[in-house]
């Protein structure tokens, strides 16, 4: 993560000084977006940087859904299940995806393109049913509409 | 001073106290959980409740500021629904193995289910599973099915040692009190309380795993020796009525754990790990016999042979112990008065890998009563005034190797050292576990302890051995 | 259109969030005016105006501004609730993507009244696109002397900061959100203290809402009287209404205060999926309680004629949901939610929400027993005020809610061991 802290020092500027404390989302998530996950060596560089304890970063990582220590697939489909998702058939979209890439949510498959997730609401109600892929939003998602998605995805 | 109504009766309450604070001060019970005194406020539990009069809902009591006026309920029919939801709640998810938890006999939630609920766990679905025998540290496992989240351990590593060695990871109901993964609770030289401030049976120390139910011992108030603090503990050993007659029985001598005693003039709630160790100090081999270079006599030719040696000594010297109590220094004063020129000796010195000193409890000086021993001997550090003719040595820590050329010594410990047998004269003598006394602790403040066991014969107290030789020492001069 | 409109008063396009279009249509024009006030004033103005939180607990805003002291020598903060994760909400969002510099003058403003030298924006992780747009629309307000040192030359100082989030539904609590800006572990804190006493860094912290902080440049613009005139004068203002479900046009809407509930389902939202009838709505995000189309007949949408039904505002995520709807399906959804978002931290929600979930999940694979359901709503109860923040109520909420009006459904689930709707959660078929 050294790389990344003349970007964080830029944050710094706009932040309460001795607060840095308000830094680590920030920090955590660009180092995620850097390398995939955030390895054991980016919580030591991190710790030393901010100056916080090492428990408070590894109990940010296990807390959050969106953190991961560990590499994921190269797409990471995410597919809400929540309320006016699963009522615009959500279910059958999750369940096609997983036959159709041939793991359950929370798996890679093994060629390491796809992770499939099931997530709750990302504020797609009105755009139901959604899959996230990676960063981006695909809304009004139909059977049809996903097998094009993933024909699309290299 | 605000005044509150507990269950009617009005209290003068402390106006920066809570009503939890209010109620304990003034003999009100009410049961918690994550509440711990010398932590913060976490308010997670939800056993604490108590109802405003009039008001229709509970609240909880560690979180709720006393004011003027304030009228509570500590034990309401809606309290007491409350409490026993709770109850529900919280065992939810326990195993509820207490046949075979080390804390049963003294745990909470033991205690409160049996006052407090008392029923069946209304659920018929199956409990979360947890990781069991976790290994924390190499001193503590954590069991996460008992666990029951009130983070008192971790706030302990923030708040008192600093480590911030423990935290809660993943949430919900699959949460988990976890050890930081660079190792560091294993550095923290005061894990152990954790093990104490945990309210069920979660954290249990690994060297007294499954060794004793707790109402098998008993706990005798004592004084750690292990610095100049003299952190008030209790040491835990086995009960008269219920000593072990066909197993070991040494067993029933054996120092089973310690624990705090809480001192606020001195250590409040906690003790550092060398604290929870005293075992490893005090059941070291014994010295069981009385020697004259070496060879085994009775006490009574021991004490004769030493006798002659400070009659016929010019120009004796004594090392006092800083580990003797204040009673057994004054007897040395008495017996020998100024007959014999006293250095306070360091028993003990820090040892490799040991915490030197902080700004918590631990102090550089390891010896329990140097403040006691430097008040009646002075602190002037050891030289052997020229033509030195006889050692008197009282404890461990000197190097014989130091004596003056030709000095003949007598030598108290209770050890066996390989000085016992050079020593011209060598008197096993009792542990602090096997008499009572006190010790005076770097700030002046005098902690009392008591004995535990009895010394086996012929090992004598140091205060008897002196009234002997000073008595005849005397009468010679 | 569902009334007036003090938000969504502009088309849509491809610029409209850039900041020389909100220049053209207006914007930017309450700063100076409150720059050049005392700071009280500004708090004055916007508790006069009435304003109601629109996240979720409808608190006037002037009373909890009130609170912070100035000139305490102390530092002060402003955190704007961008963390919108309450199942059927997505207004936040349209602000975010569509208005952003509505956002950002409103939060200058809201820091001088309160002497905030640095405020942020708590935005939920899986918003990309509004992150991106509200980043950018901070970016340009930097470059324009809008935020930073010596704001429009008035020697007024003042940074906004985004933090985003990662996931955690409780974050979008005010005192979990500040924990995951201070870095933490969203843990929610127990009150007291106030937040507006100890808040951020145990220093006085506003939390407000995205829509909340987004009337106040309007308000400071055309004054409190023209603010006042628009919806009811206990509840003044418009609520960005996210509609979504079985609803023949789902989007975010601006409904006036005091505007009938049934026309906005009807006419400005074209009706139920299919031409089906309506069954029910949840009219606030899964955390209200759930109205029935009967009940929903004779009621206008604003706080009072939402709580004289049982239910509440909430945050303005509206759920309609057709006839044919299994509720016991639909109420496994929602408390597997719940149980996956608890933090974890207090007793009755940490195992009170697994509790549900296990329940309702042995209900449909056809274990269910009849007692189940008088438990479920025990646990509820017993969730009821009782836990740190107010999560524990809310899925107490929906599921009394939901087993007061359909229980019917969910003892024919348990005796039959079947759904009587074939667990069907879609109105038509679809996919």
């Amino acid at each position: 993560m050294k790389h990344l802290i003349p970007e964080f020092e830029k944050w710094k500027r706009r932040f309460p000084a001795g607060y840095e404390s308000s830094l680590v989302m920030p920090c955590v998530r660009r180092i995620q977006e850097d390398r995939g996950y955030v390895a054991d060596s980016d919580i030591d560089g991190l710790v030393e940087y901010l100056g916080v304890s090492r428990m408070q970063i590894e109990e940010v990582l296990s807390f959050y859904t969106q953190f991961r220590r560990k590499p994921i697939g190269r797409w990471h489909v995410q597919c809400c299940r929540n309320v006016s998702c699963s009522m615009l058939s959500a279910e059958k979209l999750i369940d096609h995806l997983a036959k159709k890439l041939g793991v359950a949510p929370g798996q890679t498959t093994a060629d390491g393109r796809f992770t499939l997730s099931t997530v709750e609401c990302l504020g797609s109600c009105g755009t139901a049913p959604v899959v996230v892929v990676n960063d981006t939003y695909h809304e009004n998602m139909s059977v049809a509409k996903v097998d094009v998605l993933l024909e699309g995805l290299k | 001073m605000p005044e509150i109504f507990i269950n009617g009766q009005s209290v003068q309450a402390e106006a920066s106290h809570t009503v939890l604070q209010a109620a304990l001060a003034n003999g009100f019970f009410i049961p918690y959980f994550c509440w711990h005194k010398s932590l913060s406020i976490a308010g997670n539990c939800r056993i604490c409740v108590v109802q405003q009069e009039g008001k229709n809902w509970v609240e909880i009591a560690c979180n709720m500021p006393v004011s003027e006026g304030l009228r509570v309920l500590t034990d309401s029919d809606l309290v007491r629904e409350h409490r026993k939801a709770t109850l529900q709640f919280i065992t939810l998810n326990h195993p509820v193995d207490c046949g075979i938890c080390d804390k049963a006999g003294e745990c909470t939630l033991q205690d409160y289910h049996f006052e407090y609920n008392g029923e069946r766990s209304i659920s018929i679905d199956a409990k979360v599973q947890s990781t069991k025998y976790v290994e924390l540290s190499k001193r503590i496992v954590l069991d996460n099915e008992r666990c029951i989240l009130c983070s008192r351990c971790v706030r302990f590593t923030r708040e008192i040692s600093k480590s911030n060695a423990l935290g809660i990871k993943e949430r919900g109901d699959t949460s988990l009190v976890r050890a930081a993964e660079d190792g560091s609770f294993d550095r923290d030289p005061y894990s152990d309380n954790v093990v104490d401030l945990c309210p069920v049976g979660a954290l249990l120390s690994r060297p007294f795993l499954h060794q004793a139910r707790v109402w098998y011992l008993k706990p005798t108030p004592s004084v750690c020796p292990g610095c100049a603090r003299g952190c008030a503990v209790d040491l835990w050993h086995r009960k008269l009525e219920w000593r072990l007659r066909a197993l070991d029985a040494r067993q029933n001598e054996a120092i089973a754990r310690v624990t705090p005693r809480d001192n606020p003039a001195v250590n409040g709630p906690w003790i550092c790990n060398k604290g929870r160790d005293l075992a490893a100090i005090f059941e070291r081999a014994r010295a069981a016999d009385p020697m004259l270079k070496g060879k085994p006599v009775t006490l009574q030719v021991a004490a004769a042979a030493a006798v002659r040696l400070l009659r016929d000594a010019k120009h004796p010297v004594a090392l006092v112990s800083s580990w003797g109590s204040n009673e057994q220094l004054a007897a040395f004063k008495a017996a020998f008065g100024d007959g014999v020129t006293a250095f306070v000796k360091p028993d003990h010195v820090p040892q490799p890998g040991e915490t030197l000193a902080d700004e918590i409890l631990i102090r550089a000086d390891k010896n329990p009563n140097t403040a006691g021993a430097q008040a009646l001997f002075g602190s002037a550090p050891l030289r052997f005034p020229d033509g030195t003719d006889l050692v008197l040595v009282w404890g461990e820590g000197f190097n014989f190797a130091d004596l003056p050329r030709g000095a003949k010594v007598i030598f108290l410990d209770a050890f066996v050292h390989p000085e016992n047998g050079y020593a011209d004269v060598f008197f096993p003598i009792s542990v602090q576990t096997e008499r009572s006394g006190s010790y005076t602790n770097f700030e002046g403040i005098v902690s009392r302890f008591e004995r535990c066991f009895k010394a086996r014969e012929p090992v004598a107290d140091a205060e008897t051995i002196f009234a002997a030789l000073g008595a005849t020492a005397e009468v010679a001069a | 259109m569902p009334g007036r409109q003090l938000i969504m008063n502009f088309p849509v396009t491809a610029t409209s969030h850039a900041l020389a279009d909100y220049r053209a249509r207006g914007g930017y024009q309450a700063l100076p005016k409150a720059l050049a006030m005392p700071p009280q004033d500004v708090t004055k103005e916007v508790t006069a105006s009435g304003l109601l939180g629109h996240g979720g607990a409808a608190f006037p805003v002037g009373r909890k501004w009130q609170v912070i002291k100035l000139n305490d020598n102390q530092p002060h903060f402003l955190c704007a609730n961008a963390d919108e994760g309450e199942p059927g909400t997505f207004k936040d969002r349209w602000i975010l993507e569509h208005a952003p510099h509505l956002l950002v003058e409103s939060m200058v403003i809201t820091s001088y009244a309160l002497q905030v030298r640095h405020a942020f924006v708590y935005i939920r992780g899986e918003f990309d696109l509004p992150y991106r747009r509200l980043a950018g629309a901070i970016e340009e307000a930097y470059a324009e002397g809008l935020l930073g040192e010596n704001i429009l030359g008035t020697g007024f100082a003042c940074d906004i900061n985004v933090i985003r989030g990662a996931g955690s539904y409780v974050c979008g609590e005010a005192s979990g959100l500040l924990a995951s800006v201070e870095g933490k572990r969203g843990y929610p804190r127990n009150r007291p203290p106030r937040l507006t006493v100890k808040g951020l860094f145990q220093r006085p912290t506003v939390v407000n809402n995205v829509e909340t902080l987004s009337n106040v440049a309007g308000i400071i613009t055309h004054g409190v009287e023209a603010f006042r005139q628009v919806g009811l004068p206990k509840c003044p203002g418009t609520q960005l209404v996210s509609i979504s479900g079985h609803i023949e046009k789902p989007g975010v809407y601006e409904v006036e205060y005091g505007y009938p509930l049934q026309k906005f389902l009807y006419d400005d939202c074209g009706g139920i999926l299919g031409g089906k009838k309506l069954k029910c709505i949840i009219p606030g995000g899964i955390s209200t309680k759930v109205l029935t189309a009967a009940e929903c007949e004779p009621l206008t949408y604003d706080k009072e004629s939402l709580e004289s039904a049982g239910s509440s505002l909430g945050s303005g995520g509206m759920i309609v949901i057709a006839e044919g709807t299994c509720m016991v399906r639909l109420l496994q959804v929602m408390l597997r939610f719940y149980h996956h978002e608890s933090c974890g931290q207090c007793t009755p929600c940490r195992e009170g929400m697994g509790w549900l979930h296990r329940i309702i999940d042995r209900i449909v694979g056809g274990q269910g027993r009849p007692e189940d359901l008088d438990r479920m709503i025990a646990i509820s109860k017993l969730n009821d005020g009782t836990t740190i923040c107010g999560m524990g109520d809310a899925a107490g909420y929906a599921t009394v809610g939901i087993l007061a009006k359909y229980r019917d459904e969910f003892e024919y689930w348990i005796e039959h061991k079947r759904s009587r709707l074939d667990g069907n959660l879609e109105a038509i078929a679809h996919a």
